[in-house]
């Protein structure tokens, strides 16, 4: 993105010679090079000048696979959200349909990325973030389509609250086709203030659809004191209640993970903390959680933390949904910076992916567990690159577990894990 | 009196006071990229630096700004380098810096992703959670404060590396 930079000040001819006049002896404070020059890209593994909405641009791309296994992506690119459709696995892909146009204001933040789901009337659902004032409070925007993606409806805002809100989740729930959807809200934090007090972080809220989107009921509140800058994990668990793992805050400023499950009324039950951290960081860690449940109902886990008691990238599970969780069991190479991690499960089968980085070169490493997360294969690395990269994603279709990922220099890949 | 010399004065005054403006948009950020940090780190080489990164979409940094522009005044021999970590446009981190009083000091800002890279080319150890400050002391050792610094640690920092010259 970025197309758009502003030029530091549109001044008026006449004005702006009497200040050079005024102001030449002041020139030396200028920068040399300020942001709105060209691009120079000395640096070569960034997406620097790449400017347009196309797929080629894009900073990160969602992937779903449809019940008829079709692969739609929605991806963020030029200031723009985009979809498109491939029935050969990404090799190809139908023309680029832009849901809509935002500039600097679309959220391209480091753990920020446009949802896409279809529902079993293929209806296909675009949810993403964007800016709306100066002081980068947020909005979520949701888009339907209702002609298999040719054209979708104006974006528009999911919540009728005006405090901020980011990170959209979206899920299809199996059974009645209902939409899900969950996002980081500021509203608890604005009534804070506006009662003289103060709260750090924002709030989990929740809502459902009926109608693909295009309305969604009651927003409620599943959890308050969230950290309000890491993305949400969704997963269902065999009832088809929607399973959120999301970093938490404790006390005012550990930054550790809970989670949560719905009951058969749709409502939020109560978080349960998922690891003891303490991650005491009055900041943003831009580094959210997976989550999945195995056929055997277990919750499979997997986070970053720098906090006190550990620090890296950790796996965990639950049998009693998620009440207890095992003990974290670090994973990947702790010397090349674990992190973003993925979680998708398959009956038994469970795959976890994650990305670390040597320095000079960018990994995806994966390893699958047969019996739920009791054992797993050893690391193997499924892909790497040497510039700029998407945190790795899962997706599934009736055949295959593929891990989905979008770097500069390879493009958008496809890659299906197989069974090892 | 309005001779043409007094109008000329006149119009010179103008413009200073038009000027303070375009003074603060000498905060414009320059683009940051993978050689930025070592060349700043060369230019301030042998003098304490404090490098403090933030991000537009950063609610703790923006809470934290102010305190850093105090700081800056009360400190105005600080050699203070900010890093705008967001993609955020250029205008944005500007206003905000100079909201928070930081207007004057040096500023950078991203136009790409902050990938591993850009995060390698500042600090190995950095896993993109912000803000965080590093503190460079003369002869190269470093200090990191993750989230938002104490102050008054800065301050007594900087009082540290005075004393030890």
């Amino acid at each position: 993105m970025n197309t758009d930079l502003p030029n530091p000040r549109p001044a008026g001819l006449v004005r702006r010679a009497l200040l050079a006049l005024a102001l030449s002896s002041l020139a030396a404070l200028a920068p040399a090079q300020p942001m709105a020059a060209a691009h120079h890209d000395h640096a070569s593994h960034g997406r620097a000048g790449c400017t347009t909405t196309d797929l080629a641009c894009a900073s990160a791309v969602t992937p779903f696979i449809d019940a008829q296994g079709t692969l739609w992506i929605a991806w963020s690119a030029g200031g723009a959200v985009s979809v498109a459709r491939s029935s050969d696995g990404a090799r190809s892909f139908g023309p680029a349909v832009v849901v809509g146009r935002h500039g600097a204001a679309l959220d391209v933040g480091a753990d920020a990325r446009p949802q896409i789901v279809v529902d079993a009337a293929g209806r296909v659902i675009v949810a993403y973030g964007v800016f709306k004032d100066k002081a980068y409070n947020a909005q979520v925007l949701v888009a339907t389509s209702l002609d298999g993606g040719a054209s979708f409806s104006m974006p528009r805002s999911l919540s009728a609250d005006g405090a901020s809100q980011r990170f959209p989740a979206l899920a299809v729930r199996d059974g009645d086709g209902a939409l899900f959807a969950t996002w980081l809200d500021k509203r608890t934090v604005a009534a804070a203030r506006r009662n003289g007090g103060k709260q750090p972080g924002a709030a989990l809220a929740y809502a459902w659809s009926r109608d693909g989107g295009r309305s969604f009921g009651v927003e409620k509140i599943a959890a308050d004191h969230t950290c309000e800058c890491c993305r949400l994990a969704v997963a269902f668990d065999a009832q088809h209640h929607p399973v959120v793992l999301f970093r938490s805050i404790y006390g005012t400023r550990e930054r550790d993970h809970a989670v949560l499950t719905f009951d058969d009324a749709g409502n939020a039950g109560a978080p349960r903390r998922v690891a003891i951290d303490r991650w005491e960081i009055d900041g943003c860690p831009h580094h959210g959680p997976a989550v999945a449940v195995a056929g055997d109902g277990s919750y499979q886990a997997a986070w970053f933390t720098l906090g006190q008691l550990r620090q890296g990238l950790f796996y965990a599970r639950s049998t009693d949904q998620g009440r207890s969780f095992s003990p974290p069991q670090a994973v990947g190479d702790p010397e090349q910076q674990p992190g973003r991690p993925y979680l998708l499960a398959r009956g038994q089968t469970v795959w976890l992916v994650w990305k670390e980085f040597d320095g000079k070169r960018i990994f995806i490493k994966a390893r699958r567990s047969p019996d739920a997360g009791r054992s797993w294969s050893a690391d193997r690395v499924v892909a790497d690159t040497g510039a700029y990269a998407d945190h790795p994603l899962l997706v599934g279709d009736a055949q295959h577990v593929y891990l989905s990922w979008l770097t500069r220099d390879e493009g958008y890949r496809l890659i299906a894990l197989d069974d090892r | 009196m309005n001779t043409p010399l007094l109008r000329l004065i006149r119009i010179a005054l103008l413009a200073a006071a038009a000027a303070t403006p375009l003074l603060a948009a000498a905060a414009t950020p320059r683009e940051f990229t993978e050689d930025s940090f070592a060349q700043i780190r060369a230019r301030y080489a042998g003098r304490p630096l404090v490098v403090h990164i933030w991000g537009m979409t950063c609610g703790p940094c923006l809470v934290e700004l102010p305190k850093w522009g105090a700081l800056q005044r009360r400190r105005p021999d600080m050699n203070l380098v900010l890093i705008q970590a967001d993609q955020a446009p250029a205008r944005a981190s500007e206003q905000t810096l100079q909201g928070a009083g930081l207007g004057r000091a040096e500023s950078w800002g991203l136009t790409q992703p902050l990938d591993d890279y850009l995060r390698a080319s500042i600090d190995p150890k950095w896993a993109g959670d912000m803000p965080r400050t590093l503190l460079l002391a003369p002869g190269g050792q470093l200090t990191v404060i993750r989230g938002v610094a104490d102050i008054g640690a800065v301050a007594r920092w900087l009082d540290g590396v005075a004393a030890r010259k």
